[in-house]
């Protein structure tokens, strides 16, 4: 984009420069040097034909061919005093460049936005004002509309580096996430299932082995989680994501294998009660105690139970422990799901263990990512 | 308890230290390894001569996609009986090998012991579910069941919903025979209906596709 717009500054050029030989042409007669005329001209159609070559590459463009474009234009601009004289600027003529003193204004604003823009502009604008010595509205409209396109310019050659930096980052950011993805497979292929070989060897061989196992299955259960997480953070999270940093080999997660959706906040409450549930089974079965989870999606409602095979409880002593005002983690995982509008239920038996169920409502307008 | 003496079974995983130890852990089990292979195509080629009678498929191999495998696999020997291991986190790739016609599924971390026991029950023609297989069959048919309205959706009875979430939540057959006063074959058989609705369901849906892409009608 940016280089469409020198493209552009190099057609004005031209057009400017056929402009100011049409005009020459027609004054020929009323210029007291009217060959000096043709001269300056000549110079002009080098210029024109130098700074396009010049500008064409990025190299080229710096403060020597920005400064020598300047002193050129401004160069033929005070030739025209001599070459038409100060009767005929006072009667009217027009300079010999006319538009084509704009030429420089446009190169300065393209390669440096709005300031250096009216730097030139400025520049320009009081060479042709001492040119005309003559301080009336038209005089000062020309140097005002030089300054106006060079303040536009500007500032669309901002506006195009910006584009093009944007778009280069975002170039950039994709190909990041095209190599993590990559990375992820790889390490699917190779690292995770070394993890899990660990793993399992370990638990057959006992011992201290067995905990290296064990060590080994909670990193490969971390590892996965963490090159799954892939996703923006956004309003409706996939709550399989979430509840996947639970598992580990004490903890199954039975999920659906579609996204099950819900708004985040809905979904960060619901993983801070399935969190706090388990850690009430460590608390009370010990920290190798297995659990199960199990996340159903329903259309009127997400479902999460979380069951473990501890000693369990009599069906009473919750009542009991709520009429004696102590009752922490019930409370708390009861008081998030309300909060949601929502449910938990906690049931238990002497024997056969715990089981808690977490019920959310689905928000009426529902969200799909499938 | 089923003899294991004479089970043929084929190993498909392209990871060569897992397939080693698997094919060890068969062998000293009295398993009969038939082949030990690392490419879906190439077991699928194999499986003629090979016959065996389970084949242990790692659901993600370089090749070809599970779903491709099973399919060659079954056309190629329809008797063999497919158990999917997967380090677990490819779901969908363990459903959709689930509808393609594998009757087992088990985390590659499971300790050896209950490897071989699902090898056993495989080739007895039993179900093999993880908590986990629970969880996304169970999802799946609630997924049919909001699609689209359709006449032949499968659906699970009240029992076998009930069954599967008890499974999803952990409990082993035994202990939900217990439960709901059933004998353990009937507990593996409301198991095993659900597989065969789905393979069923996939099945149909595969010639539905096969009549609206004219693949049915011969090449003019």
């Amino acid at each position: 984009m940016h280089e469409s717009l020198w493209r552009a500054v190099a057609v004005f050029r031209v057009g400017a420069l056929c402009y100011a030989g049409v005009l020459i042409a027609g004054n020929f007669d009323e210029y007291p040097h009217p060959v000096a005329g043709w001269l300056v001209l000549a110079v002009m159609a080098g210029w024109t034909a130098a700074s396009i070559y010049g500008y064409a590459a990025p190299q080229r463009r710096g403060w020597p061919l920005l400064v020598a474009d300047l002193a050129v234009t401004a160069g033929c601009l005070l030739a025209s005093r001599w070459v038409i004289g100060p009767a005929g600027l006072t009667e009217g003529l027009a300079t010999l460049p006319v538009a084509w003193i704009a030429g420089p204004v446009l190169a300065w604003a393209v390669s440096g936005g709005r300031r250096r823009g009216i730097v030139a502009a400025l520049v320009i604008g009081a060479t042709d004002l001492v040119v005309r010595a003559q301080y009336n509205q038209s005089a000062f409209t020309g140097a005002v509309l030089l300054l106006l396109a060079g303040v536009a310019v500007g500032h669309v050659a901002r506006l195009a580096v910006d584009a093009e930096r944007r778009l280069q980052e975002a170039a950039e950011r994709e190909a990041v996430t095209r190599e993590r993805e990559r990375l992820s497979r790889g390490l699917h292929d190779s690292v995770l299932q070394v993890l899990a070989l660990v793993q399992r060897r370990g638990l057959e061989l006992g011992g201290p082995a067995a905990d290296l196992g064990r060590l080994a299955g909670e990193q490969e259960a971390a590892l996965r989680a963490l090159i799954s997480t892939g996703s923006p953070a956004t309003a409706a999270v996939d709550l399989r994501t979430l509840l996947g940093r639970y598992a580990s080999t004490a903890v199954s997660v039975a999920t659906p294998a579609h996204p099950v959706v819900l708004p985040a906040t809905a979904a960060e409450s619901v993983v801070a009660a399935v969190g706090a549930a388990l850690d009430n089974v460590r608390r009370h079965c010990g920290p190798d105690a297995r659990a199960w989870l199990l996340v159903e999606d329903e259309p009127e409602a997400v479902t999460v139970t979380v069951r473990d095979e501890g000693p369990g409880f009599p069906a009473d002593r919750l009542a009991q422990a709520a009429g004696e005002g102590r009752l922490g983690v019930a409370q708390s995982i009861r008081g998030r799901l309300r909060d949601l509008g929502g449910t938990a239920t906690i049931t238990s038996d002497p024997g056969s263990g715990t089981e808690v169920e977490l019920r959310v409502p689905r928000p009426v307008q529902r969200a799909s990512i499938r | 308890m089923t003899r294991v003496a004479g089970i043929r079974v084929m190993v498909v995983d392209d990871h060569p230290m897992w397939r080693d130890a698997v094919c060890r852990d068969l062998v000293e089990a009295g398993y009969h390894v038939v082949a030990s292979i690392g490419e879906g195509a190439q077991a699928v080629r194999l499986a003629p001569a090979a016959r065996p009678d389970v084949v242990v498929l790692d659901v993600q191999l370089p090749d070809l996609s599970g779903v491709e495998v099973i399919r060659g696999l079954l056309a190629a020997h329809p008797t063999a009986r497919v158990l999917m291991l997967s380090a677990s986190g490819e779901q969908q790739d363990v459903l959709d090998a689930v509808k393609a016609g594998a009757t087992g599924y088990l985390l590659k971390s499971a300790a050896s012991a209950e490897f071989l026991d699902a090898v056993r029950r495989t080739a007895a023609g039993d179900a093999v579910f993880t908590p986990g297989l629970a969880g996304m069959v169970l999802g799946e048919f609630r997924r049919l069941a909001t699609a689209p309205a359709d006449v032949d959706t499968p659906q699970l009875t009240a029992r076998e919903t009930e069954i599967l979430r008890l499974v999803a939540k952990g409990r082993s057959y035994r202990q939900i025979a217990e439960l709901l006063v059933l004998s353990h074959r009937t507990v593996q058989n409301h198991v095993q209906n659900t597989l065969h609705k789905l393979h069923l369901h996939n099945r149909v849906e595969l010639v539905r596709f096969a009549i609206e892409q004219g693949l049915d009608k011969d090449e003019k």
